[in-house]
């Protein structure tokens, strides 16, 4: 029987869809099975604190030889605890910013300004990541290091920790603005959604324009919101080579009860830790601890998919209105 | 009735249908043939890992090496000594590149001594300390001493923010028994992943110390006598310097590559060798010189 050009075209696709999700599952498949041995021997202690989690990192490297008993202990909190601060610490802050960047672009902004601005932020969401790593290590550090932090607040935590400048700070600086754009992008996006019939139907009721805006405009485009704000913590969370040059590399986790110090102390999220470690591979346990991590940070994104679809399913209504998906 | 308005069906290979198809395979076929002439020729690939401290002395064997060997060519990841030693015990690589001794655990594994470097004690350009003992690097790097104001000669009294390699290193593992006694390194040392790393943390950090290769000691930070000897070629060559290493070649006892064994062995004997090591900022151990035709006397 003949196709048409029509019906061939979705049997193509179609199969390719099924192929990349067989890939995936695959992959998440390949992954588990070997993060398997590191989380059966460790249980529920995988995901606490004990110890330092840096020597138990080496411990495992060094007892991947062909002889002699495997280590597989690791207490993974500090870099748990980490990744939670510098994507927590970086999407709120970017929140608020790229909320108000978005407001001026869409609202606000005269057009030869906007001209400017529109490509500037699709420029910076386009810089790679290591660009930024290296203007943190060349530039943010050093300032940190030599101009924030005093003696007295290095002498206080020498002996268990260095601050140096690589510090929780500059990590949650740099990664502000990494997300900052990808967040501005589909804030404006969904600002811009909002049908013109409610705010002007706002407006001639008498409602000044800017409590027009924020009350109709802002709340009408809360999935796009949500959306953005997934994506810039699932960006987050993946990011290892820009943390890895400025957070510190030492498995530590900052103590907010230190005070204004927790600021300025290093540490080390999951992704960074399997960069940092990649090279360690070659030893088998030490090649299923990374994999462990890489299936903690996968779960990671599939709860916060979840979430955000939970989150945006009682705001379905605005959709038909235009707001962003 | 015959209906005129379908159109006739076309054959799928039609020319109507790719009228380039011959043109385009053409093209792919001589690309490839292109491509895989030198494979065909005979070139071969040696693949090796290892010592990131030794990484520069090294691309500039291979690169001589590949002159005049011109089927040779080599594929190496700096993933430090102690992961290059995994690697040739796991069959992912022919050679690896350590900067310790063999030990215990290396079993599968035969070391060759290649040449000599040394690891020096480096601190910023701005710090004025020049000496340092190998107690005080200890107390230092085991955070006993956590403040230049223990240091005899410095003239900072900031805290010291010491930096060192991981566990991948072989740098470090040399460091822990040469420095340490087998101790670990504090928590608060910086560890970072390659010499190169270090010496960047050492020039933008005042208050810094760090341990790294001879090639990466040489600009922007400042080496410090140990015990009062300098960290230099005639130093090391004469076995004074206390923190002087050997850089060894790892092969596997079994199935080890021929062009691996000629190529190490040109390393470690061969005139042209030595004179590119102790250019490239390494000490030559057992190179014959250039004007002399015999094997250099063996330690």
């Amino acid at each position: 029987m003949d196709l048409s050009d029509d019906q061939r075209a979705e049997l193509w696709l179609g199969a390719l869809v099924c192929g990349v999700v067989v890939l995936l599952l695959a992959m998440l498949g390949f992954i588990l099975r070997e993060a398997w041995p590191s989380f059966a021997h460790n249980g529920l202690s995988w995901f606490g604190s004990g110890g330092s989690a840096d020597r138990q990192l080496q411990s495992i490297f060094d007892s991947g030889t062909a002889n002699g008993p495997q280590q597989y202990e690791i207490h993974a909190w500090p870099m748990i605890w980490s990744t939670v601060l510098t994507t927590t610490g970086a999407v709120a802050i970017s929140f608020v910013c790229s909320l108000f960047v978005a407001a001026f672009l869409v609202k606000f902004a005269p057009d030869p300004i906007k001209r400017v601005l529109e490509p500037v932020v699709r420029l910076l969401a386009s810089v790679p990541s290591v660009i930024y790593g290296l203007v943190g290590v060349l530039v943010i550090v050093p300032f940190i290091g030599q101009h924030l932090i005093t003696e007295s607040e290095r002498a206080s935590v020498t002996p268990v920790i260095q601050l140096s400048g690589y510090s929780l700070l500059a990590a949650v600086l740099i990664l502000t603005v990494m997300t900052a754009p990808v967040m501005i992008a589909i804030f404006a996006e969904g600002l811009r959604s909002v049908p013109r019939g409610w705010l002007e139907g706002s407006l001639a009721l008498g409602v000044n324009e800017w409590r027009t805006f924020w009350k109709i405009a802002v709340r009408t485009a809360r999935p796009a919101l949500i959306a953005g704000t997934v994506l810039a913590c699932a960006r987050a969370l993946g990011e290892s080579v820009m943390l890895f040059m400025v957070s510190g590399s030492v498995g530590f986790a900052p103590n907010p009860a230190d005070g204004l110090i927790v600021l300025f102390e290093p540490s080390r999220g999951l992704a960074p830790t399997i960069l940092q470690n990649t090279d360690g591979l070659s030893s088998p346990p030490m090649a299923h601890t990374l994999y462990a991590i890489a299936a903690l940070l996968l779960f990671s994104a599939l709860t916060l998919s979840l979430v955000g679809w939970a989150v945006k399913r009682p705001m379905k209504r605005y959709q038909h209105a235009g707001g962003v998906a | 009735m015959r209906d005129t308005t379908r159109q006739p069906a076309r054959p799928r290979w039609s020319r109507s249908r790719f009228p380039h198809a011959r043109a385009g395979w053409a093209a792919i076929i001589t690309v490839v043939g292109a491509l895989g002439i030198p494979v065909g020729a005979g070139a071969v690939t040696l693949t090796g890992s290892g010592s990131s401290a030794a990484q520069p002395y090294m691309l500039a064997l291979f690169r001589t090496y590949s002159q005049v060997h011109k089927s040779v060519r080599f594929k190496y990841v700096p993933d430090g000594g102690n992961a290059g030693v995994k690697d040739v015990q796991a069959g992912r690589v022919q050679f690896a590149i350590n900067t310790r001794p063999p030990l215990a655990s290396d079993s599968g594994t035969t070391y060759s001594k290649l040449f000599l470097d040394g690891l020096c004690i480096a601190v910023h350009n701005g710090n004025n300390v020049s000496n340092v003992s190998l107690t005080a690097l200890k107390d230092i790097f085991r955070g006993i001493d956590n403040s230049w104001s223990q240091v005899a000669g410095s003239n900072l009294s900031t805290t010291i923010d010491p930096i060192g390699r991981n566990a991948t290193a072989g740098s470090y593992t040399f460091f822990q028994q040469a420095v340490l006694g087998g101790a670990t390194q504090a928590s608060n040392v910086l560890q970072v992943t390659s010499d190169g790393l270090v010496q960047t943390g050492i020039e933008n950090d005042p208050r810094s110390i760090g341990y790294v290769g001879l090639a990466h000691s040489k600009t922007g930070v400042k080496r410090l006598t140990v015990g009062g000897i300098p960290c230099d070629a005639a130093h090391i060559r004469s076995d004074t310097y206390p923190l002087y290493r050997y850089i060894w070649g790892v092969v596997p006892t079994k199935g080890t590559s021929l062009q691996v064994v000629r190529f190490l062995r040109w390393v470690a004997y061969s005139a042209a060798a030595g004179q590119i090591i102790n250019e490239a900022g390494a000490v030559a151990a057992f190179n014959a010189s250039p004007s002399k035709k015999h094997r250099g006397k063996r330690r």
